[in-house]
């Protein structure tokens, strides 16, 4: 008797699993009408990000209640925030917006993952869909004319100097290069690897740069023409001779000290610290700088094809797998409308162009002077590219990522781009 | 019945129920975003035949949990033998020496990577002994051996405990007699301690090897799988193919290989017990 | 003679116990070090964290992270949340593990030994491999952000069958006769279990309850799946979610954070360590 009710018990307990994966695997649809509750995913969990949402969130609450009941706005937990929204959303628990990396964006877009909101932001009433500079929102486009995605965030790359350090060293100031053609990597090097060695600092820091995240040091090749795959994403380019030429410098840079050996998966040495020459890094990080010692906020310098300004970005979209994403992309249209894009550039530089001054900027990087945001930001942004993207990037950024070790470890430039080659090009071409 | 029912019901709904969707969803195609899913029979696993990575994956993983069941139990029955005696400030050292089982993973692991970076704490200190320390985590040849220290030293003091344990359980007379026979301390040890404790050898290396088997937050952390793959252990393979990747299936397959490859290495272990264990277990 | 014999000897043993005292403090350096500087680092100001080589000792002393580690996260609830999960599932685990490990030892029941093996090999089924098929099931059953999957796994779940074996290896080696004497006299399973066996095995209680307490309050990667508000945060994964503005981690505060966990278990264990280790050594972890 008592086994068999135990047998009983664990059949059920089988299909309380199997109904929830069938409920996840049909999806959402909505049945119901009246106000809805929705929630978005969001990589952040800082509080002030979130009362910030919040209010925005409530205020459209009070204007839209006859659609929108609550809106939620949930941090993904996990460090690794495409993983977390992963988990989630394959366990059946889909978020109706949420925010989007941009390693991701084209991958999410091309497998139609986002919902398109362009007929509704071109038709939302003082929206101004073409203040987003066309290059920002380009990559949250299809080919259609869809849009995918606001780029709440679009901040440029620059290099931070610290003008103590270089003065002990007995170096010059860079400051003073800037728009001069002296002002290229090739002297920031030198610079570097001459402070490395007289204070024992850090030379030239790539922050953001760790094995796993290949595409912040592959990035600066594009001042030298070089490029990881053709424009169309489909030809491997790692083998080029342009690339070729950047990596080898770079590895000649890591030789001589100007820039440090990478060591693991580890954070490296902050500019904060004090100990770090040069810099490379986006505005938000000179929240955690003071007036220990001095610095400043300088556009990329030139490599030998001149100049290509670069930024980083993230989206906010609509998940197509959400069951209210009519609702959601109204919401959308009221959380980046003009008023609120500019609340939201006290935290992320917007990609609005009336929006592109330093008063909007320096709200959110207060320690950077006007002559600073302008040279490094506003000059910059029209320009810049987006870091590099690909629509199967996934698939292959381990492969890239074991193929480049051996490149900062000092092996053969040559042999490991080209190996990479072999491996990706299947993958690229599809 | 009704003693076992919640324990073995409780396995058996969150081990192994589990564990038959796993096999499931290894014999599909499901890309986890789109909701897409597609039975593509044992494609994942003529894959996982071909694939290099995996292949890479599977050494390291072999490798680390061999290193660190050696290198585990060999300083957790020296720990336990050097600790086993009445001495002044015995019970601190014994702390310093548990300390690290109760420091989060992440913790541990976050404090080792400033540690061995290559202007790191211990290369600054080989630096004072006139050694150049290589890039530890960046070094092919070090960073799986840096990785083993780092997980031996996080648990190794829960096997000590365990084998301190099972030393003061170890008659005193016997050891003495033994001494009196004129038998030498290491003799003694191999021919009477090992053999007294080889029922709790067997049973942390069960567990020890599991453990390691499992690792991911240190590789995570620490080396990102890298340089190359040489610790792209299968935790971290399959948790990148699955997130990063985005291919759920193809992760489900990794995920059943690495349980065989766990449960033929404890079966391995235990089959061996007969011949070196006294004690049935 | 003899007293000469006995000179050389104390001398020699004083000689050996230096010795020891001096290996021991070597030995010593790689456990502790990370841990002292992990605590000293949560005085320095966040940017000194960084300097290279790593110091141990801060240049320039402050609080600032101890009191971020309070302001910028409900710390204390967080605090209390690992406190009251880890107390629910020790207990819950040394009851249901006893049961259960007393039943594999003493009672025969229908399909006893296939259970067994069901158990020993649940136990190698990694969590990262089944945490999709568990997520969805805690999904369906509303579960989700709740602090139930996080009780509910580490009581029953694979992890939980060391527990079941340690029990099981206390009772196997536990003479019989009390047990027998109380059922010839009328007293039924449950009365036996719960009045003579379980009392008698406390060493196995010991030893059980730290490994559960300290597997619940280590336990990070469940809740970085199920959970999502701070207010029900555990505190593994507390202590990696502060960030600054920027989303830039605050290492200074991560560090203090750590050291407040670590902190009082390391006290409890140096006050209950003797009969920790004397727990195993009785049971059937003993040699």
């Amino acid at each position: 008797m008592r086994a068999t009710r135990s047998r009983v018990a664990a059949i059920t307990l089988t299909g309380v699993l199997a109904v929830s994966l069938t409920a996840c695997a049909a999806g959402g649809e909505s049945g119901e009408s009246g106000p809805v509750d929705l929630t978005m995913a969001l990589w952040s969990s800082n509080e002030d990000h979130l009362a910030l949402l919040t209010q925005i969130g409530d205020a459209y609450v009070a204007e839209h209640g006859d659609e929108v009941a609550s809106i939620t706005f949930e941090p993904v937990t996990n460090p690794d925030y495409v993983a977390g929204l992963t988990t989630q959303i394959a366990g059946g628990d889909v978020p109706d917006l949420a925010w989007i990396p941009e390693a991701s964006g084209p991958e999410f877009v091309d497998s139609g993952i986002l919902h398109n909101v362009g007929d509704t932001l071109e038709t939302t009433e003082g929206y101004a869909l073409d203040d987003i500079l066309p290059a920002a929102l380009a990559p949250w486009q299809d080919e259609a004319g869809g849009v995918y995605a606001y780029p709440f965030s679009n901040s440029p790359f620059a290099l931070y100097v610290n003008k103590d350090l270089l003065a002990a060293a007995g170096q010059p100031d860079v400051t003073a290069l800037v728009g001069t053609p002296d002002y290229t990597w090739h002297t920031v090097t030198d610079i570097a690897a001459a402070t490395a060695g007289a204070t024992g600092s850090v030379g030239l820091n790539i922050p953001t740069f760790n094995p796993t995240n290949w595409s912040a040091v592959t990035m600066l090749g594009n001042a030298w023409g070089a490029a990881p795959w053709s424009a169309d994403g489909k030809t491997c380019e790692f083998s080029s001779p342009e690339m070729i030429d950047y990596l080898t410098w770079y590895q000649e840079q890591m030789t001589r000290g100007a820039i440090p050996p990478v060591s693991g998966n580890a954070a490296p040495a902050a500019f904060a610290s004090g100990d770090v020459a040069f810099s490379v890094a986006q505005l938000s990080q000179s929240g955690s700088l003071d007036d220990t010692f001095e610095w400043s906020f300088l556009p990329l310098p030139a490599g030998p094809e001149g100049y290509h300004p670069i930024v980083g970005q993230a989206g906010v979209s609509v998940l197509e797998r959400s069951a209210h994403t009519e609702q959601a992309a109204g919401f959308l249209a009221y959380l980046t409308n003009p008023e609120n894009a500019e609340l939201l550039a006290q935290f992320f530089p917007p990609p609005r162009e009336s929006l592109l001054n330093v008063e909007v900027l320096s709200q959110a990087a207060p320690k950077l002077s006007p002559e600073e945001i302008q040279s490094a930001i506003i000059d910059v942004v029209p320009e810049a590219t987006v870091k590099p993207q690909n629509a199967v990037l996934s698939q292959f950024t381990d492969a890239v990522r074991a193929g480049l070790d051996p490149v900062w470890s000092g092996g053969d430039v040559e042999t490991a781009v080209t190996g990479i080659c072999e491996q990706i090009s299947p993958i690229l071409e599809g | 019945m009704a003693f076992v029912a919640p324990q073995v019901l409780g396995v058996i709904v969150l081990g192994v129920i589990p564990f038959i969707f796993v096999v499931w969803y290894s014999f599909n195609e499901w890309r986890p975003l789109t909701g897409q899913m597609e039975f593509i029979g044992l494609d994942n696993y003529s894959r996982l035949a071909a694939d290099p990575t995996f292949s890479a994956s599977i050494v390291a993983s072999l490798l680390f949990s061999a290193g660190v069941l050696i290198l585990n139990l060999v300083i957790a029955i020296s720990l336990a033998v050097l600790l086993n005696r009445r001495l002044k400030g015995i019970t601190a050292f014994r702390t310093i020496f548990f300390s690290p089982v109760v420091v989060s993973v992440v913790a541990w692991s976050v404090t080792w990577g400033f540690l061995l970076a290559p202007d790191g704490g211990l290369n600054g200190a080989l630096e004072l002994l006139g050694i150049d320390g290589p890039n530890w985590l960046a070094d092919p040849s070090t960073a799986l051996i840096s990785l083993v220290v780092v997980q031996v030293f996080k648990g190794v003091g829960m096997n000590m405990v365990l084998f301190l344990a099972a030393l003061q359980s170890v008659p005193e007379e016997i050891r003495e007699a033994a001494q009196l026979d004129g038998a030498s301390p290491w003799r003694s040890f191999w021919s009477i301690t090992v053999p007294m404790i080889a029922p709790t050898i067997l049973l942390t290396g069960i567990l020890t090897t599991i453990g390691s088997l499992e690792v991911f937050a240190p590789v995570q952390l620490l080396t990102g799988g890298g340089p190359g793959n040489t610790t792209n252990v299968l935790p971290f393979f399959l948790y990148r193919t699955a997130f990063i990747s985005q291919q759920f299936g193809y992760a489900s397959a990794i995920g059943v290989v690495l349980f065989a490859i766990i449960l033929a290495l404890t079966m391995l272990q235990w089959s061996t017990r007969r011949k070196w264990v006294h004690d049935e277990v | 003679m003899r007293s000469d014999a006995a000179s050389a000897a104390r001398k020699r043993s004083r000689v050996t116990t230096v010795t020891l005292y001096v290996l021991l403090v070597a030995v010593s350096f790689p456990f502790l070090y990370p841990t002292l500087w992990m605590f000293f680092s949560s005085f320095k100001p966040a940017n000194e964290i960084f300097l290279q080589p790593p110091t141990l000792l801060p240049r320039e002393w402050t609080l600032d992270g101890f009191v971020q580690v309070f302001t910028a996260q409900p710390f204390l609830q967080q605090y209390g949340n690992s406190m009251y999960i880890a107390v629910i599932v020790t207990v819950s685990s040394i009851l249901l593990s006893a049961m259960a490990g007393y039943a594999f030892a003493r009672i025969r029941f229908p399909l006893r030994n296939s259970a067994f093996v069901l158990m020993l090999a649940a136990m190698m089924v990694p969590v990262e491999v089944t945490i999709i098929p568990i997520f969805t099931a805690v999904n369906a059953m509303g579960l989700n952000d709740t602090h139930w999957p996080l009780i509910i796994l580490p009581i029953f779940g694979p992890t939980s069958v060391v527990s079941v074996f340690i029990f099981r290896q206390h009772f196997l080696s536990f003479p019989r006769d009390y047990e027998e004497a109380a059922r010839l006299d009328g007293v039924s399973r449950a009365g036996v279990f719960f009045r003579i066996a379980l009392p008698l095995a406390t060493p196995a209680i010991a030893a059980v309850g730290i490994m559960a307490f300290l597997r619940s309050f280590n336990m990070y990667f469940e809740a970085l799946i199920f959970l999502r508000t701070p207010e029900k945060f555990t505190l593994g994964l507390a202590i990696t979610r502060y960030q600054d503005f920027y989303g830039e981690q605050m290492w200074n505060t991560q560090l203090g954070a750590a050291s407040l966990t670590v902190i009082p278990i390391l006290v409890v264990f140096l006050i209950a360590q003797k009969q920790f280790v004397q727990g195993l050594a009785q049971t059937g972890l003993k040699g």
